[in-house]
C-alpha cells in the first residue's frame, strides 16, 4: 500500500519535469511543473515500465519454453547466444525486424495491417489491469477481473479479421477454427470464474487474492481449476488445442500470410497471452503473491517479495503448460468442440454448484474459513 | 468383436484420464532422464571420437552414448600409407563409384612409376570396398568425417592429402592382417606365351619370375617360333591377386583358375 508502481512513475515524472522546470524561465516552468503535465508523463512512464516488464517476461518465457521443450525432447534447446541461449530470442527478434513484411496483392489492406497490431495491443492492455503484487497495477479496480476477461476475449475478433483479410484459404480456415474454439471455451472459463467469484465475493483481483490467505482456491475449487486450465489452453491456442495453427495441415493457420515483424507480433502475442493465462491462474487459484502461513516470514518480507513469489508461481504454471505441450497430441476439431460444450460446460456448472455449497458452509474442516473481505 | 487383423487396443484406451496421464508420465520420465544429460552432443565442442569426452560421458550417464562397436567401425575419410602402397590398382578396381584414380606420385623409378589412389569424395559412398581389397592394408578408413569445403575441387583428396590423414593417427577401422583364403590363382596357357616379360615387369609384388625353358625345335616345314624362350612362374604366396599381369599380357595367355 505504501509504494505503488504509479507512485514510482509519478516520482520519476516529477524529478524529470522539476529538472526541466528549474532551467526554463518562469511562465514556461510553471506550465511544465503543472500537476496535469506531471500526471500525464507519469502515465506514460507507467505504461513504458509495464510494457518493458511484460515484453521482457514474454521473451524470457519463450526462452524458458525452448529450454524446457528441449529437455522434454532429449535435446538442449537454444545454447550459444548469451548464457545458455538467453539472448537467442533477441537475435531472432532482430532478424525478424530486418525482414520485409509482404502484403499479398489481393489482401485487404486495413484489416491485414491492423489485425496483428490490435491483437497485440488488446493483449498488452490486460497487463495494466492484472495486479502482480500489492500496488503494482494502476490501482484497485472494483471490476478488474471482469475487465481483464472482457479484453482477453477480444482476440478471436482480431484473429478473424487478419485471417479474413489475408485472402488465403489456410488463413481463413485457421481463423474460423480460432473463432469457433475461443467462443466454445469462453463459456466454461467464465463459469469457472463464476465459482471463484462466488467464493471470494468480489470481482476485484486484489480482493480475490487477499481472500486466499487461509487457503488457496484450487483446493476446494479443483474442478474449476481443471476447467479453467483446459479453457486457457484453448484460449492460448497451445497444444493440444492449437488447431488454428496446426502446422501439418494449415501451414501456419491464421498467420500464414504474415512475415517479418507482423509474424513476430503474432508470435509475441501468443506468448503474451500464455503469460496472461498463467497470471490469471495464479491470481484466481494459486493465491497470487501471498504465501501460506508455514513459509518463514523472512521469505515473504524482503523487498519485492510479492513480485518474486508471484512470478515464481507464474513460471511454474507455465512449466506445466510446456509439459502438457510436450506430452499430448493435437485434438480434432470435432473432439475439441465436443469436449468444450459437452464436458467442460457441465463440469464448470458443477464447480459453480460446489462453490455455492462452500459459500453456504463458510468453513471447511481442515482448511479453515474464508475471510469475508468482499462482503 | 474386432475385425480380423485389427490390433486390439489396450484396456487403458477406454479411460480418458489415462489418455492424458500416460503421455504426461512418459514425458516427465524423459525430462528427468535428459536433465542429467540429453542424448545430443554439443558437436563442435564435444566430439564422439575424443577419448576424453567418451570417458566423461560414460561417467556422467552410466553408459556411453553412441559409443561402442558401431562407432569403432565407422567409415570416414581414408588414410593412405604411401610407403607401403604397391600400386596394385585393387582399390580402383573394387570401387563401385569409380571415384578412385591412380595418380603418379614421386618415389617410383622412371620405368615403373609409383601410382597411388586419389579419391574424389564428391562421388565416394564410403562403402569400404577399397580398404577391404587393399592387400597391403595401406588404404584404411578412419573416423574423420569433416569434409565440408568451399570448392568442389577440394573434395578430391590427392595421395599426399590422404597420407596427411594417415599421419594424424586417427582411429581406423580394423586393418585386415591376413588376406582371406583365396583359391584363385593366375594360370598360364604355355603354348600362347611369347616370354615377353610384361607380367613380371609390371607385377607390383615382384612375385613373377621368368625362368628359362628349353628351346623347342620347329617341326619340319614350319618357321621357327618368334619368341623368347622364357616362361613366367608365379609365387602364389606373394601374389596379391591384383590381375595386373593378366591385363598387361599381350597374348592373353594368363587367366584366373584353380591350381587343384
Amino acid at each position: 500500500m505504501s509504494v505503488t508502481l504509479l507512485s514510482v512513475a509519478t516520482a520519476i515524472s516529477q524529478a524529470i519535469l522539476g529538472a526541466i522546470g528549474s532551467v526554463l524561465p518562469q511562465p514556461a516552468s510553471g506550465a511544465v511543473t503543472n500537476v496535469n503535465t506531471v500526471d500525464g508523463l507519469a502515465a506514460l512512464i507507467f505504461a513504458a515500465i509495464l510494457l518493458l516488464a511484460s515484453m521482457l517476461n514474454t521473451i524470457v518465457l519463450i526462452w524458458w519454453e525452448r529450454k524446457l521443450l528441449g529437455r522434454f525432447m532429449d535435446r538442449r534447446g537454444a545454447m550459444h547466444v548469451g548464457y545458455a541461449g538467453l539472448l537467442q530470442n533477441f537475435a531472432d527478434g532482430i532478424k525478424l525486424f530486418r525482414k520485409d513484411t509482404v502484403k499479398p496483392r489481393e489482401a485487404d489492406t486495413l484489416g491485414f495491417w491492423s489485425g496483428p497490431t490490435a491483437y497485440m495491443v488488446t493483449s498488452l492492455i490486460i497487463f495494466a489491469i492484472l495486479p502482480v503484487s500489492t500496488g503494482w497495477n494502476s490501482g484497485s479496480l472494483p471490476l478488474s477481473l471482469l475487465l481483464a476477461l472482457a479484453v482477453f476475449s477480444f482476440a478471436p475478433l482480431f484473429i478473424f479479421v487478419s485471417a479474413w483479410s489475408s485472402n488465403n484459404k489456410y488463413s481463413l480456415i485457421g481463423g474460423m477454427r480460432s473463432a469457433a474454439q475461443m467462443i466454445a471455451y469462453e463459456v466454461p472459463i467464465l463459469l469457472a470464474v463464476v465459482a471463484v467469484v462466488l467464493v471470494s465475493g468480489s470481482f476485484d483481483l486484489q480482493t480475490i487474492v487477499l481472500e486466499q490467505t487461509n487457503y488457496w482456491f484450487w483446493v476446494p475449487l479443483f474442478l474449476a481449476l481443471v476447467v479453467f486450465v483446459a479453457g486457457m489452453l484453448a484460449e492460448m491456442e497451445r497444444i493440444p488445442f492449437d488447431l488454428p495453427e496446426a502446422e501439418a495441415e494449415l501451414v501456419e493457420g491464421w498467420n500464414t500470410e504474415y512475415g517479418g515483424m507482423m509474424f513476430a507480433f503474432f508470435m509475441l502475442t501468443d506468448y503474451l497471452r500464455a503469460l496472461l493465462g498463467s497470471f490469471l491462474i495464479v491470481l484466481l487459484f494459486l493465491g497470487g503473491w501471498t504465501m501460506p502461513g508455514w513459509v518463514p516470514a523472512a521469505a515473504t518480507s524482503f523487498p519485492l517479495a510479492g513480485i518474486f513469489w508471484f512470478m515464481l508461481k507464474v513460471y511454474i504454471v507455465f512449466t506445466v503448460f510446456v509439459w502438457i505441450r510436450a506430452s499430448l497430441p493435437r485434438v480434432r476439431t470435432d473432439q475439441l468442440l465436443r469436449v468444450g460444450w459437452n464436458r467442460m460446460v457441465p463440469l464448470a456448472l458443477l464447480s459453480v454448484v460446489l462453490a455455492a455449497l462452500l459459500v453456504t458452509v463458510k468453513c471447511l474442516p481442515v482448511l479453515g474459513c474464508i475471510p469475508t473481505l468482499g462482503g | 468383436m474386432a475385425a480380423e487383423g485389427v490390433r486390439k487396443e489396450p484396456k487403458s484406451a477406454d479411460n480418458p484420464i489415462l489418455w492424458v496421464a500416460r503421455p504426461m508420465a512418459t514425458a516427465a520420465r524423459q525430462f528427468g532422464k535428459s536433465l542429467i544429460r540429453p542424448s545430443t552432443i554439443v558437436y563442435p565442442f564435444e566430439r564422439l571420437e575424443d577419448p576424453q569426452f567418451r570417458e566423461e560421458v560414460a561417467v556422467a550417464a552410466g553408459k556411453p552414448i553412441g559409443v561402442g562397436a558401431v562407432w569403432d567401425n565407422y567409415r570416414g575419410v581414408h588414410a593412405l600409407n604411401i610407403a607401403t602402397c604397391i600400386s596394385c590398382n585393387l582399390c580402383a578396381f573394387s570401387c563401385p563409384d569409380l571415384c578412385i584414380d591412380m595418380v603418379t606420385v614421386p618415389g617410383g623409378d622412371p620405368k615403373h612409376p609409383k601410382k597411388c589412389p586419389e579419391i574424389d569424395y564428391g562421388k565416394c559412398s564410403y562403402c569400404g570396398f577399397c580398404s577391404d581389397a587393399c592387400p597391403e592394408g595401406c588404404l584404411t578408413m578412419t573416423t574423420r568425417y569433416e569434409l565440408s569445403t568451399a570448392k568442389r575441387s577440394e573434395m578430391v583428396y590427392s595421395p599426399a592429402k590422404l597420407y596427411e590423414v594417415f599421419q594424424r593417427k586417427l582411429p581406423m577401422n580394423p586393418v585386415r592382417i591376413e588376406l582371406p583364403e583365396n583359391e584363385d590363382a593366375i594360370l598360364l596357357d604355355p603354348p600362347l606365351c611369347i616370354g615377353c616379360n610384361a607380367c613380371s615387369r609390371d607385377c607390383p609384388t615382384q612375385c613373377i619370375t621368368m625362368i628359362d625353358i628349353p628351346k623347342v625345335a620347329p617341326k619340319p616345314g614350319e618357321k621357327p617360333a618368334k619368341r623368347i624362350w622364357k616362361e613366367p612362374v608365379i609365387n602364389d604366396s606373394d601374389c596379391v591377386r591384383c590381375g595386373t599381369c593378366i591385363s598387361v599380357c599381350p597374348k592373353e595367355c594368363l587367366f584366373w583358375g584353380s591350381r587343384t
